[in-house]
């Protein structure tokens, strides 16, 4: 068994862990990554990357559908699911292999394989190719998440499948329970429903998207709604049982029969068998516990990413990933402003948000003034024919401090950098207003929802 | 390693510039991060200047003599090969004189109609990590543009808080929301000794969040009286016993002598720790409540007022702080007082009973909570069950900030001040 010396060992190729990699090695630090899947993570291989070619495809079918809307008349089309998912595997290979490539560029080891803490400076990996030791006088976690299910249902990744099967299964059920409406029920929920599946989504809170401003999940429900997807919150999943076309879904009286179901309900931290306990790494309600410069309780091993914890995001992990590098290069990095991390859900219409809703400002007691914005009244929406959502801005009265935005609508996850970089800034509503905005853009909306909070908006 | 500036330090609220009396380290001399480089004369005190950071003292910019406005650079210190030729260039080329011209606005906090009940003297308002940052306090000032967010500058503008005197923890050195929050809540001013005493163990403080209806309160009460909403209990005290007590213990041979103040500053210690919400600050979201009395003592002088602090009253006997309490009132009127004991304390006392004052209000001296103000001890008529007689009376006045504390708090902790003074053997146990 060989012994590799590196100054750092990544275990895990999420965007947590190699962006770590490469900004460790940016600062001059030999480093060793160690990843039992491919390069990449879930992000570019399971989640973030093939959902979105996913979703692409889905506004494609959408977009043909209204043809007419556009005087282009199609004589019937026809859209096939399994291309969609292999179109949606060759961009993640293809992402996948720019990991490899910057690997290279930057001189980073690849380790293949399962990696174990062994001690404080030594992790162990159990590859194809046998077993490895790694020793590094600092060590990333970055091992991610896996999806959790409920209690008492379990994922076969056949009849109840999760986010992992969802990407995978080349074939479309006719009818799918999707269980959880957060960023990856939505949006799972938009493909089958693009594609023709009969969806019904199942959340136990009273809204959809519920971590998101109510007038943000007011506004996608009635969308969804009226392209057919239907739409049940406030329910309990007691079960999931084989039966009827596939599964029988029990909601405590009530019972839907699907082919399908997806489970949604959020995600767990994949630290089982990484020999934490052994080192004493303290964890909190599942997750790592981390410092603001990502070190772990035990000093010279970091964590970061979804295994430390909300938000489970990948622009997180980079952002932590760097933190974490820095550190240990001896650098003092800024800590990760959790208060400003966009949160993005790509859907029809987009959703993107930063910052406090509104109900969260007003219980913190801020008080608070409000700026809507819809996209009727766009005239670059009403051009590209997507004039659904609104942008929403909530700030303090007192002094236009920026407090949150919600955006649903076009472009949305593209429109909410505006005001990250305005609250990294600390900018206020003022800045904004002063910030001209051209013409015709989608962007324009922020900028009146900026003025409808001074009460001063032109175009409403 | 890393180059420091050496900057005229912000000794004082009123400060605007300072003198260099002495070096006490000479170009080439290792300094470590806490040595004291030079002694400095303000308007208020002769104070010892600290090292902030370590290295060798390359260059000293301003001589013994010369003055220099707050934030000037005076100095650098770095290790031998680093090139500070840039750092050096970048002093303006007469620190001299330039504060003078620079007019302070009027800080809210430090003006009373009773002017000696409000001390003014304070360290400066700096936060963050002065060694780390390359702006020293004070940088945007010199180069005539305050370096702020947006939202800094405004939330300073409805605080009254003056930006030039706070140092921005944001790239850059620039300030940010919570560099004036904290400015105004105090939060950081507060230098805390270097040793604290042996003999007191736990916690210095305890840190309890805001409840909502306090949260609200805090935020509504300085739109009311900026930056600072005050509120005012008044209450008399029975002195009769005091005095006889004071004439008996003064009468002893080789005891220390005692004053009617310093039976005040043990009382108040003794009941800051019953009412741990008198002895308590504002911060950005919580209320800081003390678990030490350390007590500043406004001391007269004749060209304004300083409060030297008198630290862990609560811990020491009515001797010790009469010997404590005279040296320091002492080093005070000879402006010698060290840095340290300038700052941090957790709640004050303005006693102008020399000046045959029968009551008054002062002001309070953020980030403290409450003040109290106590005038002379007064014979007056008295009637009791024996019908009318003569009283030795004290009136007491405290002034509370009433986003950390409501009246009943202030009207409790007075009256426990004034049951320690009529039954002032409790002094002693």
């Amino acid at each position: 068994m060989a012994t590799h010396k590196f100054d750092v060992a990544v275990v895990g190729t999420g965007p947590g862990g190699y962006v770590s990699a490469i900004r460790c090695a940016q600062l001059g630090l030999s480093v060793a990554t160690v990843e039992d899947d491919r390069p990449g993570g879930v992000c570019l291989n399971w989640g973030c990357i093939p959902t979105k070619a996913l979703l692409r495809n889905a506004e494609v079918v959408n977009l043909m559908s209204h043809a007419a809307d556009f005087g282009i008349r199609l004589n019937g089309f026809e859209a096939s699911y399994p291309e969609a998912v292999q179109r949606s595997r060759r961009v993640a290979d293809r992402m996948a292999k720019g990991v490899e490539f910057l690997f290279r560029k930057n001189k980073i080891t690849l380790f293949p394989g399962r990696g174990t803490l062994k001690a404080k400076n030594v992790v162990e990996v159990k590859g194809p190719g046998g077993a490895e030791t790694l020793e590094a006088r600092a060590i990333i976690l970055a091992t991610g998440s896996e999806p959790k299910s409920l209690p008492g249902v379990t994922i076969d990744e056949k009849t109840v499948i999760s986010s992992n099967g969802a990407v995978r299964n080349e074939r479309s059920p006719k009818s799918i329970a999707v269980v959880g409406a957060g960023a990856v029920g939505v949006e799972f929920a938009d493909v089958f429903a693009s594609y023709g599946v009969q969806v019904t989504i199942l959340e136990a809170l009273p809204r959809i998207v519920p971590v998101e401003d109510e007038e943000v999940s007011k506004e996608l429900a009635r969308t969804f709604t009226r392209r057919g997807i239907t739409i049940k919150t406030g329910v309990k999943v007691a079960s999931v049982k084989p039966g009827g076309p596939g599964a029988v879904v029990d909601l405590g009286g009530e019972k839907l029969e699907v082919e399908q179901v997806l489970m949604a309900v959020g995600r767990a931290a994949k630290v089982a068998g990484l020999g934490l306990e052994g080192l004493g790494i303290q964890l909190e309600r599942g997750f790592v516990k981390a410092s603001a410069t990502m070190e772990t309780s035990v000093k010279g091993i970091y964590a970061i990413g979804d295994m430390a914890g909300a938000p489970l995001l990948a622009h997180k992990a980079m952002a932590e990933g760097v933190v974490a590098a820095e550190a240990i290069a001896g650098k003092s990095p800024r800590p990760v402003d959790y208060g400003n991390v966009p949160s993005c859900t790509y859907c029809r219409p987009q959703i993107a948000s930063i910052g406090s809703t509104e109900a969260r400002a007003r219980e913190a007691g801020r008080d608070v003034s409000v700026g809507r914005f819809p996209f009727t009244a766009s005239g670059k929406a009403v051009a590209l024919g997507e004039t659904e959502g609104f942008v929403k801005v909530v700030a303090d009265k007192g002094t236009g401090e920026i407090l949150g935005v919600h955006i649903i609508g076009p472009e949305a996850t593209e429109m909410i950098h505006e005001f990250a970089v305005g609250r990294t800034l600390e900018a206020t509503l003022e800045e904004i207003i002063h910030t001209i905005h051209a013409h015709p853009t989608l962007s324009e909306a922020a900028l009146e929802a900026t003025l409808a909070a001074l009460g001063q908006a032109i175009h409403i | 390693m890393a180059v420091t500036k050496v900057v005229m330090p912000k000794l004082s609220d009123a400060m605007e510039s300072g003198k260099i009396i002495k070096w006490l380290k000479k170009e080439g001399d290792r300094v470590q991060g806490g040595d004291i480089l030079a002694e400095v004369e303000t308007d208020k005190a002769d104070v010892e200047m600290e090292a902030f950071g370590g290295g060798v003292l390359r260059k000293i910019l301003v001589p013994a003599g010369e003055t220099a406005a707050i934030g000037a650079l005076i100095g650098v210190i770095a290790e031998p090969g680093d090139d500070i030729a840039a750092v050096v260039a970048s002093a303006p080329a007469t620190p001299a004189g330039a504060a003078s011209a620079a007019a302070s606005p009027p800080r809210p906090a430090a003006v009373t109609p009773s002017a000696p009940a409000a001390p003014v003297a304070r360290p400066a308002a700096v936060v963050g990590a002065p060694a780390a940052t390359p702006a020293g306090p004070g940088q945007g000032a010199q180069v005539g543009r305050v370096k702020a967010s947006p939202l800094a500058k405004k939330i300073a503008a409805q605080a009254g808080v003056d930006l030039r005197l706070i140092q921005g923890s944001g790239p850059g050195g620039r300030i940010i929301r919570r560099d004036v929050e904290a400015a105004g809540s105090g939060a950081g001013a507060v230098a805390m000794p270097a040793a604290a005493p042996a003999a007191v163990a736990g916690a210095e403080f305890e840190d309890v969040p805001l409840t909502q209806i306090r949260a609200a309160i805090a935020r509504r009460m300085p739109l009311s009286k900026a930056p600072v909403p005050h509120f005012y209990v008044t209450s008399e005290v029975a002195m009769d016993r005091a005095w006889e007590l004071r004439e008996q213990l003064n009468a002893l041979d080789g005891q220390p002598k005692i004053s009617v103040n310093d039976f005040v500053i043990r009382a108040c210690a003794l009941a800051l720790l019953t009412h741990p919400g008198v002895n308590a600050s504002l911060q950005a979201d919580a209320i800081r409540v003390y678990h030490r009395a350390h007590i500043g003592i406004a001391v007269a002088l004749d060209d304004g007022l300083i409060t030297p602090v008198l630290r862990d009253c609560h811990a020491k006997p009515l001797g010790q702080i009469a010997v404590e309490a005279r040296d320091l009132v002492e080093r005070a009127r000879n402006r010698k007082l060290r840095a340290q004991e300038l700052s941090g304390a957790t709640f004050s006392i303005s006693n102008l009973g020399m000046f045959d004052v029968a009551e008054f209000s002062a002001i309070i001296n953020p980030p403290e909570g409450a003040i109290l103000a106590v005038g002379s001890v007064r014979r007056v008529p008295v009637v009791d069950e024996t019908g009318l007689g003569v009283g030795r009376r004290m009136m007491l006045t405290i002034s509370c900030d009433h986003r950390v504390m409501d009246g009943a708090m202030g009207a409790r902790f007075l009256q426990d001040v004034k049951r320690l003074l009529e039954e002032p053997l409790r002094l002693l146990v």
